[in-house]
């Protein structure tokens, strides 16, 4: 645009916010994770309705529900979920610990952080271990 | 004071209360589902006619969409840009979690007829 | 020592670039600042800010390696090299590694950081007991440099709206102050979805403090007054 080339200083400040170069300690790990895994189980709330709906219809739809869940994709989903709600919950349950003062000094919530970080996985690895 | 919009400690408090409700549902559900599962649709059924297990169910589901709500809402006022279409987003994300509402009390009602 | 240091000069550039240098370790080179300062003698084109060199004026808080900190307080000893210097994360930058700090501090002034008490004063000043005063520690001694605010999440994603690390520190600083009597409208103007409640208990925050502050718990102290209130 003619006359409007001039621009002052202002209007030119970048940004610094390279997420992949600022450092992401264990408790924003945690964190992010825990939001990833609300949004997945939130996701997973209207099929976890429809499979209360049709597990209670009637004999068919209790067994093709018991069968839907045999397929592979459903299985990998099932590991998605009990990891999430696995590391949605024990990230929840420290949040409410720290509510009331319990572990929110940084050692030990970087201690918790770990804790629920491993804990979610093995609970994926135990889902995994089972569905297979 | 009154204050507009989106609210602070009321859905603060709503998202703890409806996790602590939920962790002790799950934590007896499971041990009940682990004591004494139930492996044939007439049990299953029968058991969740109960009286006690119907409102205990319908309460979780209350809990579960509150606190999905609050979780959702908060991923929407961080992320949608611009901040125009947090609105619009958030009345559909509300009337979808209405209509699961709806969907789980039909549900609940039809098991106990 | 091999350091890669953010550039930019709105006058010249189009955009920031990253400028390496290498400088042999004088032995009175003990913290990144003594460094940083060493380098603009070489090149006194590199902007940064910086006072007291002592941890005490907050002027020269950057991204070091990733995490903020003071270099002035930053050991030389144990920073892993190359030492990549930036600007605050989510601060507009003026020039190579000085932000603008003026939505930091209208936050800050936005939680009305002074005491306020209507009554007369008894005597010459409000006194107060041991275990009052005992209250404002850990929070009093925030020298206002932004590493928290600016390792914040929340905040980046929200600088207009969430007060911040910082802000919200010094907010519960004067709401457990036994002589500041606005304790309700300071809670109340807290109480919305964003100046106080964007915070997701992250805790980035406290891992940055170059004072060893903990902002995250002085948060979790202002929920939970607010849980407590009278309503
Ligand atoms: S709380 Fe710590 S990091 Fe934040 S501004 Fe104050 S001194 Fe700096
Ligand atoms: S604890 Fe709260 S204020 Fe501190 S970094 Fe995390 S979100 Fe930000
Ligand atoms: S120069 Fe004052 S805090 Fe570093």
């Amino acid at each position: 645009m003619p006359g409007n080339t001039v621009s002052s200083s202002r209007d030119r400040r970048p940004v610094f916010l390279n997420l992949a170069q600022i450092a992401l300690p264990v408790g924003a790990l945690a964190s992010i994770a825990h939001r990833v895994a609300g949004v997945l189980l939130a996701i997973g709330i209207p099929l976890g309705v429809y499979a209360l709906d049709l597990s209670l219809q009637g004999p068919q739809g209790f067994a093709r529900m018991a069968a839907a869940l045999e397929g592979l994709p459903s299985r990998a989903a099932v590991v998605v979920m009990a990891w999430a709600l696995a590391h949605h919950l024990l990230a929840g349950v420290r949040h409410l610990l720290m509510d009331i003062d319990v572990g929110s000094r940084l050692p030990e919530a970087r201690r918790s952080a770990w804790m629920v970080n491993a804990a979610g996985l093995a609970v994926a690895l135990l889902a995994a271990v089972t569905a297979w | 004071m009154v204050k507009r919009g989106p609210s602070g400690w009321l859905a603060w408090i709503v998202q703890r209360a409806s996790a602590l409700y939920m962790l002790a549902f799950l934590v007896a559900g499971l041990l009940w589902f682990l004591v004494d599962p139930p492996g044939s649709h007439p049990a299953w059924r029968a058991r969740m006619a109960g009286a006690g297990t119907g409102i205990a169910t319908a309460a979780f589901f209350a809990a579960l969409l509150a606190h999905a709500w609050v979780g959702l809402r908060d991923v929407v006022l961080d992320y949608v840009r611009p901040r125009s279409l947090c609105g619009p987003v958030l009345a559909g994300l509300g009337l979808g979690l209405v209509a699961v509402a709806a969907w789980v009390l039909r549900i609940l009602v039809t098991v106990r007829t | 020592m091999r350091l890669s240091i953010f550039r930019f000069d709105p006058d010249r550039d189009e955009r920031p670039y990253m400028q390496d240098f290498e400088i042999e370790l004088a032995p009175t080179d003990r913290m990144l600042l003594d460094v940083i300062l060493r380098i603009r003698t070489l090149d006194d084109s590199l902007a940064v800010r910086k006072s007291c060199r002592e941890g005490v004026c907050g002027s020269d808080a950057m991204n070091i390696n990733g995490r903020n900190g003071l270099a002035c307080v930053t050991p030389v000893a144990g920073l892993a090299e190359p030492v990549v210097l930036r600007p605050l994360p989510g601060f507009p930058v003026i020039r190579d590694l000085v932000v603008d700090m003026t939505r930091f501090f209208a936050q800050y002034d936005s939680i009305k950081p002074y005491l306020q008490n209507d009554e007369p004063p008894t005597g010459k000043e409000r006194l107060q007991s041991p275990r009052d005063r005992a209250r404002l520690d850990g929070l009093y001694e925030c020298i206002l440099c932004a590493c928290c605010t600016s390792q914040c999440p929340s905040y980046w994603w929200n600088p207009e709206k969430f007060v911040g690390p910082a802000g919200l520190l010094q907010a519960c600083r004067f709401i457990v102050d036994s002589r500041d009597r606005a304790t309700a409208q300071r809670l109340d103007d807290l109480d919305d979805a964003y100046r106080l409640f964007r915070c997701r208990t992250i805790m980035n925050c406290t891992e940055v403090c170059p004072k060893g502050l903990a902002p995250s718990r002085a948060i979790e102290a202002i929920r939970s007054a607010m849980t407590r209130r009278p309503r």
